[in-house]
């Protein structure tokens, strides 16, 4: 056996080593297996370090979005309600034909609605029409008729295609969020992505992602029995929506966040129906 | 881990007129406004750096209050092409050293409640609570948890780590040798290798006894 201290082995760990001790280290580990246990123990007290320190970083930023959520004013809600009731018509009417079985993928006409709410749906927030939409689906949208859609990479790549975008294709399964489905959708002629989860009851939990900017910061708000958080980042606007309690939605907004991006994969596409749909 | 901050995005103000006001006034107001907006977008990861500094949340939260009126109130002292979090994070740990030191009995405020530190990890969110890490962490000095914080939490590289805890990088990872390797033993119940299995080191020796 080669015997290698731990100050060698933690820093090759924490990524410390020069290449060429690198190289030394990774030589000697490929050979002996009481060393690569060791490496193996000291990245496990790592990630459950990270764990930890994400989770107090969670809870911050839970309690700071909490305390700076902005405050309503009558005047701007009774503006936005309605200003959400006419513009949400068009993808209110698009989503219903979604559930209703048309499925994956939504390819909607670049106009949903006259000129003037067009351009009312242009300048205003995307997440809160979209929200009012969300009210449409439930557990039954999601339970009949469902196409494949097996391979999360695949439909990450996809979805980064159409947007333009890399975007991310969260695994909920931890938070007790099944993945059902993605599908595009297209909101003031851009594309739109809904990626669907359900849980053991209730109604669906639905990350609608759109190409924008915005505050990074993650911003909580209600909207009857749908709980929201918005947030941007990397050019991508992300708008978590569901009927769940707030610190749930907002650890769940707060993982998403924190995760990295899914890079954008060149790997070809299967020829599936579902890819022949789309193009 | 870390959030892209932006220290530089507030908006210019005109240089001040008034020539008893000087050039230092015209770049207090610049700094203000450079990193105001800076401190309150990381103002979870500041927190949380304050909570493990002192080992709970009411407690960090007043440390971070105190500290962010001083970091405001000198503006003047934050260099522009610094990292904002680098420096928000050193003056977070300045102060809290100048508040132990002032105090009768610094050794007794540095100790920490293993219950209220427990809660630090927000285990009511989503029942995520790993007991081995949260005793382990519990029983480090704060200059070893923040080392910690910093490296595995934060994402920052020994020497930027050092820099915050105003320590040489040689300290900066002769702790997390030390930590690391103990907490290594204590997931896996390894006993703690014996010293004559050193026989390759990147330190000098004489850091190993002083972390």
């Amino acid at each position: 056996m080669t015997e290698l201290s731990d100050e060698l082995l933690v820093a090759y760990v924490d990524g410390q080593l020069a290449r060429k001790q690198l190289r030394a280290v990774e030589r000697v580990l490929d050979q002996d297996d009481v060393l690569a246990a060791r490496v193996d123990a000291l990245k496990h007290a790592h990630s459950r370090l990270e764990a930890a320190f994400e989770a107090i970083l969670a809870g911050e930023e839970l309690d700071v979005s909490a305390a700076s959520a902005p405050e309503q004013e009558g005047l701007v809600i009774e503006w936005r309600v309605v200003k959400m009731a006419m513009a949400a018509i068009g993808i209110v009417a698009a989503i219903a034909l979604a559930v209703a079985g048309y499925g994956w993928p939504l390819s909607l006409p670049g106009s949903q609605t006259d000129g003037a709410s067009s351009s009312t749906l242009a300048v205003s927030g995307w997440q809160e029409e979209v929200t009012r939409a969300q009210a449409l689906l439930s557990r039954e949208s999601l339970e009949v008729g469902l196409e494949s859609q097996a391979n999360p990479d695949f439909i990450a790549f996809q979805l980064s295609q159409i947007l333009g975008a890399d975007l991310k294709l969260p695994n909920l399964d931890p938070q007790g969020f099944r993945f059902m489905r993605a599908q595009v959708l297209r909101f003031a002629d851009e594309p739109l992505t809904q990626i669907l989860y359900l849980g053991a009851q209730g109604a669906p939990l639905a990350l609608y992602a759109k190409k924008g900017k915005g505050s990074e910061a993650l911003v909580e708000q209600q909207y009857g029995a749908i709980d929201t958080v918005t947030w941007s980042e990397d050019g991508v606007s992300y708008l978590l929506a569901g009927e769940v309690d707030e610190p749930l939605l907002m650890r769940i907004a707060t993982k998403v966040k924190l995760e990295p991006v899914t890079p954008l994969r060149t790997a070809p596409k299967p020829q599936t129906p579902v890819n022949s749909g789309l193009d | 881990m870390c959030y892209p901050i932006d220290s530089r995005g507030g908006p210019a103000r005109k240089a001040s007129t008034d020539p008893s006001g000087g050039e230092r006034g015209v770049q207090a107001e610049d700094f203000h406004d450079s990193i105001r907006p800076g401190l309150i977008a990381m103002l979870p990861r500041l927190k949380r750096f304050a909570d493990v500094l002192v080992g709970a949340r009411d407690e960090g939260k007043g440390l971070l209050g105190r500290a962010l009126q001083a970091m405001l109130a000198e503006q003047h002292r934050y260099q522009r092409g610094t990292a904002l979090d680098v420096w928000a994070f050193g003056e977070i740990y300045r102060y809290w050293l100048q508040e132990l030191r002032d105090h009768a009995e610094p050794m007794e405020q540095a100790k920490i409640d293993e219950a209220r530190f427990g809660e630090l990890f927000y285990p009511e969110v989503d029942g995520y609570f790993d007991s081995p890490i949260v005793t382990f962490l519990g029983h480090l000095p704060a200059q070893q948890r923040l080392t910690l914080l910093l490296v595995y939490g934060e994402g920052l590289d020994h020497e930027v780590a050092a820099h915050v805890l105003d320590v040489p990088p040689d300290t900066i990872a002769a702790r997390l040798i030390r930590i690391s390797g103990s907490l290594a033993d204590r997931l896996s119940e390894r006993p703690p290798a014996p010293a004559a299995a050193i026989v390759e080191t990147l330190y000098p020796e004489g850091l190993r006894d002083s972390p």
